[in-house]
């Protein structure tokens, strides 16, 4: 089954395709470029790895430009859809051991849980609240989510180039029965490799998020963004996450992808 | 009584030098806080205290399976709330704070989908916000009654289990009792005129025993709970050694717990509801139920909570205790946060009791001051009648100023 990171073309999609990295890939692909959604499909396959481990570097920009530097690390079980992934803040010192784990399902929106170690307890945060901003960043708890392929009906938008580069524009929309708090989506993808590039989060018509992947590297033979822009466009602010020692098929375990794991301090 | 630790808390400290950075990683803080209260009360004509806390944790992971964790507090105060004496506590049986104190010190084997955790530890049972009382093996420190802070205990905790169900069953060796108010301080509230003293506290042998079963499911979240040993809030027995002059021991009761809890997310809020029903062989402690039930929402830079806290009491037998967790039942809970910006938080916290006789609020603003340091000011309100658990505190109003460094 393909499966979509995300919401496939949008904010989901971006920002998880961001924060856990799978998304950017090798130009060997040979399918209709008119296909919306083979070619997110296509795209996320390109992606795949057993696993995936990365520090992230969090630059919070407010809307007076005050600079606030956040740092995590991050691990990931598996690839779309099925992913498992724990968060955990190492920087600043009074947020050093919270953490945030997902479990995506195939077949609907995640299950998340955050630890903090102040009061040394879990919670879960419930669907109604994923629109929420995680831990002060302009990702929100949705963005942190894989979604599979076949929860989005995918339109071809055009073409349109982005610093250069042909990109099929995308559209995505959940479909009837599935929640999220964007109303649509849409993503850029290159034509030469296939790596979505920009995404665009819209409540109504409204756009409110927008995220955008830069400095593209082959890490392991995967196409990988080390750095993403998320912009919160009510808000005025925006979070630059830059991936340091990103490495894929790590060796991890099943296990360590628990409630009760969560719980460990590292 | 006292123990002396100090090999343990040398391992402690001297852990990070020993380590690699990858395996290990540390936290601490130091914090000053001034706290002014506007009146004074029959017992204690202090309304400026000076607190300082110092707190170092850190964690050594040495393999894929096990982990140690060791953590120590140091503390000053000019109230006399900490303990003068410079020494090392583990058990946390003395009256006073100790001046310093081993915070955590455990290993944690995990395998498979068990996990084991030995030694000086944190846990917590539960999953209402405010009032949990399922939570039976967290004992606080109640020198101010209404800014409580939890305390570790000494055990041997076992987890089994998946994503899905979980059991885990808890033993502990040594009973670690909440820390009630000092007597000759504003929180212990006591009358003028009244001479109190103390005698040596009668803390119970034994062991004591809990298990919980917990399910994640794709709904809801529930657990069944049960806990055999002592309440950690003590019964007290007086002795009239002479015309208002009175000694006091406390005693701690034996308590069994059958307990559950539940969180249900539904599509405007999140349900959650915890109950427990305590029995005890002693002749001289209640037979009581409490239960809590709230709502909870996050939306945008908001959270709210509010809930309701009850209790009934199918058998009435004690006459003087203490027990903050009924004094908040029969009562509505609330908390409400905004986040202002990434730096800037504003919270308030309420109980309202229902019969309108008590009253708690505290408004707090906190604000991050560069990457270490963390400014925090509040306002606790208390209103309502002596003979509420609430009231009683009612002079008891007081502003909070702390200043904390992290690293």
């Amino acid at each position: 089954m393909n499966k979509i990171s995300g919401a496939g073309s949008q904010p989901a999609a971006a920002s998880q395709a961001a924060l856990l990295l799978t998304c950017l890939f090798s130009l060997t692909g040979t399918m209709h470029a008119d296909d919306a959604r083979q070619i997110v499909a296509e795209s996320q396959r390109r992606g795949r790895a057993d696993s995936q481990r990365y520090e992230g570097s969090l630059e919070v920009f407010g809307a007076n430009n005050k600079v606030s530097k956040k740092h995590w690390q991050s691990d990931r079980l598996g690839s779309y859809g099925a992913s498992k992934a724990i968060i955990r803040f190492t920087e600043p010192a009074e947020v050093k051991g919270v953490a945030l784990l997902v479990v995506n399902h195939p077949d609907r929106s995640s299950d998340q849980w955050m630890w903090t170690p102040a009061i040394g307890r879990d919670r879960r945060i419930a669907q109604q609240d994923r629109s929420t901003r995680f831990f002060g960043t302009d990702f929100s708890f949705e963005d942190l989510e894989e979604r599979d392929v076949d929860q989005f009906d995918f339109s071809m938008q055009g073409e349109e180039s982005i610093d250069g580069a042909p990109c099929w524009r995308i559209e995505s929309k959940p479909k009837q029965g599935k929640s999220s708090q964007y109303t649509s989506s849409r993503v850029w993808i290159r034509k030469d490799n296939y790596v979505p590039v920009q995404y665009e989060n819209y409540v109504k018509d409204k756009l409110v998020r927008r995220l955008v992947e830069r400095d593209i590297q082959n890490v392991q033979g995967i196409w990988t963004a080390r750095q993403l822009e998320m912009t919160d466009l009510g808000r005025k602010s925006r979070t630059i996450l830059k991936l340091e020692n990103v490495r894929y098929n790590v060796p991890m375990k099943d296990d360590d992808f628990t409630v009760q794991a969560l719980r460990r301090q590292m | 009584m006292k123990r002396r630790f100090l090999g343990a808390g040398c391992w402690v400290l001297g852990l990070s030098a020993a380590l690699f950075a990858q395996s290990f990683s540390q936290r601490g803080f130091l914090e000053t806080d001034f706290i002014g209260y506007p009146q004074t009360v029959p017992n204690d004509s202090g309304q400026e205290i000076g607190e300082a806390l110092f707190r170092y944790e850190a964690f050594y992971k040495l393999n894929s399976d096990w982990q140690f964790a060791g953590g120590i507090d140091a503390r000053a105060d000019t109230h006399e709330q900490v303990d003068r004496a410079w020494e090392l506590s583990w058990d946390d049986r003395e009256r006073r704070r100790p001046s310093f104190e081993v915070r955590q010190l455990n290993a944690t084997y995990a395998k498979k989908k068990l996990t084991v955790v030995l030694g000086k530890q944190f846990i917590r049972w539960g999953k209402a916000d405010i009032l949990n009382p399922t939570d039976r093996f967290a004992p606080q420190d109640y020198l101010s009654v209404v800014d409580s802070e939890f305390l570790a205990i000494t055990a041997a905790r076992a987890t089994y289990g998946g994503q899905s169900n979980t059991i885990d069953l808890v033993w502990v060796p040594l009973f670690t009792p909440s820390r009630i108010p000092l007597l000759d301080q504003r929180w212990s509230n006591v009358p003028a005129g009244i001479a109190l003293g103390e005698l040596p506290p009668s803390f119970p042998g034994g062991s004591q025993f809990g298990a919980r079963w917990n399910h994640i499911g794709s709904v809801a979240e529930y657990s069944l709970s049960f806990y055999d040993g002592h309440n950690n809030l003590p019964l007290f027995n007086f002795q009239e050694t002479r015309p208002l002059a009175v000694e006091i021991e406390r005693y701690y009761p034996q308590m069994r717990m059958y307990g559950g809890d539940a969180a249900i997310p539904l599509k405007g809020v999140t349900v959650k509801a915890e109950a427990a029903y305590f029995t005890s062989t002693t002749k001289t402690e209640d037979e009581y139920a409490l239960y809590v039930v709230q709502l909870e929402r996050q939306a945008g830079e908001w959270f709210f909570i509010g809930g309701y806290a009850g209790q009934v009491v199918t058998e009435h037998r004690s006459i003087f205790d203490f027990a903050p967790d009924r004094g908040l039942t029969s009562a509505f809970l609330g908390r409400a946060g905004y986040t202002i910006d990434t730096n800037r938080s504003v919270a308030l916290e309420t109980a309202l009791r229902q019969n309108g006789k008590g009253e708690w609020a505290k408004l707090e603003y906190s604000q991050a001051l560069g990457a270490h340091w963390r400014a925090t000011a509040a306002l606790t309100l208390i209103r309502g009648d002596e003979s509420d658990f609430l009231g009683q505190y009612r002079r008891n109003s007081h502003a909070m100023l702390a200043l904390r460094y992290s690293f």
